[in-house]
């Protein structure tokens, strides 16, 4: 009896062995968690050549806009886990959010495969402001404050933390005006509605006739910008921004999970594909699926820490 | 010069190929309700990559422009916009095609169409660049006052029921509330559910609204759908050139409002369409035609909604800043090509740009044809089809359209409860219209508001923000005028009618022969500030109107209590709009308590109107959707087709129809499948079969 179980587990194995190996076989739905001309969105369609490439099978780009994203993470583990559809998934998106309300899922419940680029933010103002670097700007928040108000993207979001940062590291007190996208927030900088913004550095790719950057919080210059200066070489510890990847239902099976980690870091090792989205301001990151959960749970950790200074860590 | 070698080179025959197939397949997949231009653009942006850039972007742009026009078929046909830009296509196209004339109202509609995707792209081709300042110009106090601008169009829309519009507009406004906000990032009103937590999508709300109510009330009579034109007058083109011709000045107008709408990155094409038609009424000799088939009305949007096409195209090639999802797509598939977007696009890669454009204008011209033929087709179809076919059809499409937004059943229960909801508030004389403009233009207008107000508090100038800016004071200028208008014309026409009975009588005692004979002393109406009010007082008392109120103001006392709860940015609209919908249905109730109690009168009850065939279609239409995990996406299609023909049957047929019916039940069920799952791609929830 034992035996046969034994056996009966071994084919098990090894049918589902083949099964896997010959993943994928048929259209995989790539659903983005927003809507479309956003950076998960364009960041998706650049990989979706190269993924199409590596796979053999077309990357459908589907979008499932709704409640900042959470909308669509809420229903992912309800979705079928055989390796055919695939979310993006954005930090601290899936952080903050179920840690500052119930929005549906939590942080662990989501199974993450793989971040495969980060978006810092930046610090712009119009390309006719007065300020032309950071101090100057920090030097007039200071001698009136709340008088300068900065866009973003949305409340409680990686820009409002950028925000938020700002006003605690550099000692001033500035508004901080929520827009309903990046689009929307750039607009408001270039149409001098606001006196700058918080957004991300790709912002500066499309918009860079428009804007000046004055800083960008990542840990060193990014590609694109060879000129601008970090905040910390400012003398201000800002390190924020965006994380993209992709996740899977949480039924999908391991080997599944494993073999769609490789193929998003086989086309981050495209040199192509690497400087395409290096001129559109992404930074390349090999977050695999081996270490990916502690990588999360660290930033957890770093995000609560600013959250509840926030005052939005509730949870 | 240059230009025109841009425009032979569109020429090709492949790009001719791709604009024709894009406006036909747009057309399509824009008449069919919760089925938009970003699912088509999303799905074939990969095929453009193999193409030559400026080809691919002329097949993306040509099922653009040919989805906002198709929008217009459904909502003239069914009632239903086929898109969110069609909203206002409802309001005269619908009871054109009740009365007969449908294909009139589907010609005029291409006609203005057609013209108003050209003035856009002839903008787009000639002005790009000074134009996209204008959405740099707009700033969230000018987003405020043009939602403002296009919630007065509720007055104009429930004339002689003016407190029920309002009170419609602010049920709507407070729908748009619900869910995460924006502005402060409260979750509001979700009473606990997940599902609340994205809020109301707009095209299910449209789908149930206003499709819903037609069904149920087709169901309840052997009538018709639409009337029959008397005789074959085919599409009725030399009339609808008359018609158009003779409307030129709106048409141009209503264009040139749509380019400039659709520059604006938060507006698009419903509030285009919207903004357009309010000032066509305006405008008109005859604005008390509006709303029941007036043909410049239905122009108006039309040429408007097409006409921001290329007016959206402005700032997304120019800045890079989207105006529309569809859009966004095709600026996400230009930076993938590797084309660098921004003001030097036009002078450094001309080629593919002006290419574009050309071929933009080249497919708008081709709607001409493919839609008139198009138009043909789904007019007599809808008109000749028997009911027992036309219900489950609708029904099925009203299924497939709000289930294809996010691949979700709950948008499909989302739009059945709000359909019968809405059927119901119909009945006791809310119309569905304000409580869509409202759901449309909340968001706008709480975002545009709260952001004004932070940078105005910032700033110590809240009323210079609101009111010190030129464009937001022209955009009140117009709202208040728009408001206003109407009154001054009412007089205006008075004494028009005056004269021309003065005219007569003089001509009449000078000549002695008269064709005036009943020629009656007009009197001016005493000033009476308060004979509106007499005159509403002096109709019968509306107890189901009562009831409502007393409902209404408990939905909104629970609102308010709500908002104690969020942060201060997140409650002032909400907050504002429960006091405001209170004190509406206060005035209500008050009102109905001056009236005289109604006398008895069933006239509904005494004709023939079927309310078991009403509730059964409801029954079947909600077990149908929770039947779709259990049996599959197609099954439970083609059972609640046959069910549901049996409820629209009022002739016994013979066993060779029913055969042919059931196959083309079959046919209609998997040709839709197959579009949504193998053309669409759109995940269908699997069930036990399928």
């Amino acid at each position: 009896m034992r035996k046969l179980a034994i056996a009966a587990a071994m084919a098990a194995i090894l049918v589902s062995g083949t099964a896997f190996a010959e993943y994928p076989e048929k259209t995989i739905n790539y659903i983005i968690p927003f809507n479309a001309g956003g950076e998960s969105d364009v960041s998706a369609r650049f990989q979706q050549p190269y993924l199409e490439e590596l796979s053999g099978q077309s990357f459908v780009i589907q979008y499932m806009a709704g409640a900042g994203g959470a909308q669509a993470w809420s229903q992912l583990n309800g979705m079928e886990g055989d390796g055919y559809t695939i979310m993006g998934i954005n930090l601290p998106h899936t952080i903050l959010q179920p840690m500052e309300k119930d929005v549906g899922y939590e942080t662990r419940d989501l199974t993450y495969i793989n971040f495969f680029h980060y978006t810092p933010n930046a610090l712009f103002v119009p390309k006719d402001s007065e300020f032309q670097n950071l101090q100057e700007l920090i030097d007039y928040a200071k001698a009136n404050p709340g008088l300068v108000t900065l866009s973003g993207s949305g409340s409680n979001s990686a820009n409002h933390l950028g925000q938020v940062q700002f006003d605690e590291l550099a000692g001033i007190t500035t508004t901080y005006v929520p827009f309903s996208g990046t689009g929307p927030a750039v607009t408001a900088i270039l149409g001098s509605q606001t006196t700058g913004g918080f957004n991300y550095v790709t912002s500066g790719v499309n918009n860079g006739d428009g804007m000046r950057m004055l800083a960008v919080a990542s840990e060193s210059r990014v590609k694109a910008f060879p000129n601008v200066p970090t905040f910390k070489e400012l003398g201000l510890d800002i390190v924020g921004g965006a994380f993209r990847g992709v996740a899977v239902p949480k039924s999908t099976p391991e080997p599944i999970r494993e073999k769609i980690s490789q193929m998003v870091t086989n086309v981050n090792n495209n040199p192509e594909f690497q400087k395409k989205m290096e001129d559109a301001g992404f930074v390349l990151t090999d977050i695999t699926y081996d270490f990916i959960n502690d990588f999360v749970a660290a930033k957890s950790e770093e995000y609560r820490e600013i959250a509840e200074k926030l005052g939005i860590a509730n949870r | 010069m240059e230009l025109l070698g841009y425009f032979v080179s569109a020429l090709t025959p492949l790009n001719l190929l791709m604009a024709l197939g894009g406006v036909v397949l747009g057309t399509v997949i824009g008449a069919l309700p919760g089925l938009s231009a970003t699912m088509a653009v999303a799905v074939l942006v990969p095929f453009t990559f193999t193409m030559d850039p400026a080809t691919g972007l002329i097949a993306l742009g040509a099922i653009y422009t040919g989805a906002i026009y198709g929008g217009a078929f459904a909502a003239i046909l069914v009632n239903t916009p086929g898109t969110p830009s069609a909203i206002a296509t409802t309001f005269d196209g619908f009871p054109m095609a009740k009365r007969g004339d449908g294909s009139l109202a589907v010609t005029l509609a291409t006609l203005a169409s057609v013209v108003g995707g050209l003035v856009g792209g002839v903008f787009l081709l000639l002005l790009s660049p000074p134009l996209a300042k204008v959405a740099l110009a707009f700033g969230p106090p000018e987003y405020f006052w043009l939602a403002i601008f296009g919630l007065t169009l509720i007055s104009a829309l429930s004339v002689g029921n003016t407190l029920k519009g309002l009170l419609g507009g602010c049920i709507g406004l407070m729908l748009a509330m619900v869910g995460v906000a924006v502005v402060g990032g409260d979750i509001r009103f979700t009473m606990g559910t997940h599902t609340l937590l994205g809020g109301f999508d707009i095209v299910s709300a449209l789908i149930g609204l206003y499709c819903i109510p037609v069904l149920i009330d087709l169901v309840a009579t052997p009538d018709r759908h639409l009337k029959v034109e008397q005789g074959n007058r085919g599409i009725r083109l030399p009339e609808a050139f008359t018609l158009a011709w003779k409307s030129k000045f709106n048409v141009v107008r209503s264009a040139i409002v749509g380019t400039i709408v659709g520059i604006l990155p938060g507006a698009g094409g419903s509030i285009a369409g919207l903004v357009s038609y309010s000032e066509a009424r305006r405008s008109s000799k005859e604005p008390e035609t509006f709303g029941k088939g007036a043909p410049d009305g239905l122009m108006a949007t039309e040429a408007a909604n097409n006409a921001t096409v290329g007016g959206g195209f402005i700032p997304t090639l120019v800045l890079g800043i989207p105006g529309t999802p569809p859009d966004a797509i095709i600026l996400g598939a230009l930076l993938v090509q590797g084309i660098k977007i921004g003001p030097t696009l036009f002078s450094q890669q001309g080629d593919i740009v002006y290419t574009f454009i050309f071929g933009l204008l080249i497919a708008t011209a081709l709607m001409l044809p493919a839609g008139l033929l198009i138009g043909r087709y789904a007019y007599k179809s809808i008109a000749s089809i028997p009911k027992t076919l036309l219900v489950p059809t609708i029904a099925f499409l009203t299924v497939i359209g709000s289930f294809a937004i996010h691949s979700n059943l709950h948008d499909v229960k989302m739009m059945l409860s709000l359909g019968v909801i809405g059927w119901i508030l119909n009945r006791c004389g809310f119309a569905p219209s304000p409580i869509v403009l409202g759901l449309v233009l909340g968001k706008i207008a709480e975002q545009g508001f709260v952001q004004s107000y932070l940078i105005g508090n910032a700033t110590n100038n809240i009323t210079g923000m609101f009111f010190g800016r030129p464009i937001s004071l022209a955009i009140v200028a117009l709202a208040v005028f728009t408001l206003v208008y109407p009154l001054i014309f009412a007089k205006r026409k008075e004494k028009a009618q005056k004269r021309a009975i003065d005219a007569a009588r003089t001509y009449a005692q000078s000549n002695g022969e008269t064709t005036v004979t009943d020629v009656q002393e007009i009197k001016a109406p005493k000033f009476d500030p308060l004979a509106g009010i007499k005159k509403q007082i002096a109709k019968p008392r509306d107890l189901a109107g009562m009831v409502l109120s007393g409902l209404l103001i408990l939905c909104a006392a629970w609102a308010f209590s709500e908002t104690s709860n969020m942060t201060p940015m997140g409650s002032v609209f909400p907050g504002t709009i429960s006091v405001a919908i209170i004190a509406l249905s206060l005035a209500l109730l008050l009102l109905n308590f001056a009236r005289k109690p109604a006398t008895a009168n069933n006239a509904d009850m005494a004709t023939n109107v079927s309310v078991p065939r009403r509730i059964a279609l409801v029954v079947v239409m909600a077990i149908w959707v929770f039947a779709i995990p259990v049996l599959g996406f197609a099954t439970a299609a083609i059972l609640a087709f046959l069910v549901l023909a049996r409820i629209a049957c009022y002739e016994i047929m013979g066993p060779k129809r029913l055969l042919i019916e059931t196959l083309a039940a079959i046919a209609i069920v998997g040709g839709l499948y197959l579009l949504m799952a193998d053309v669409l791609l759109i995940r269908m929830p699997a069930g036990l079969l399928f």
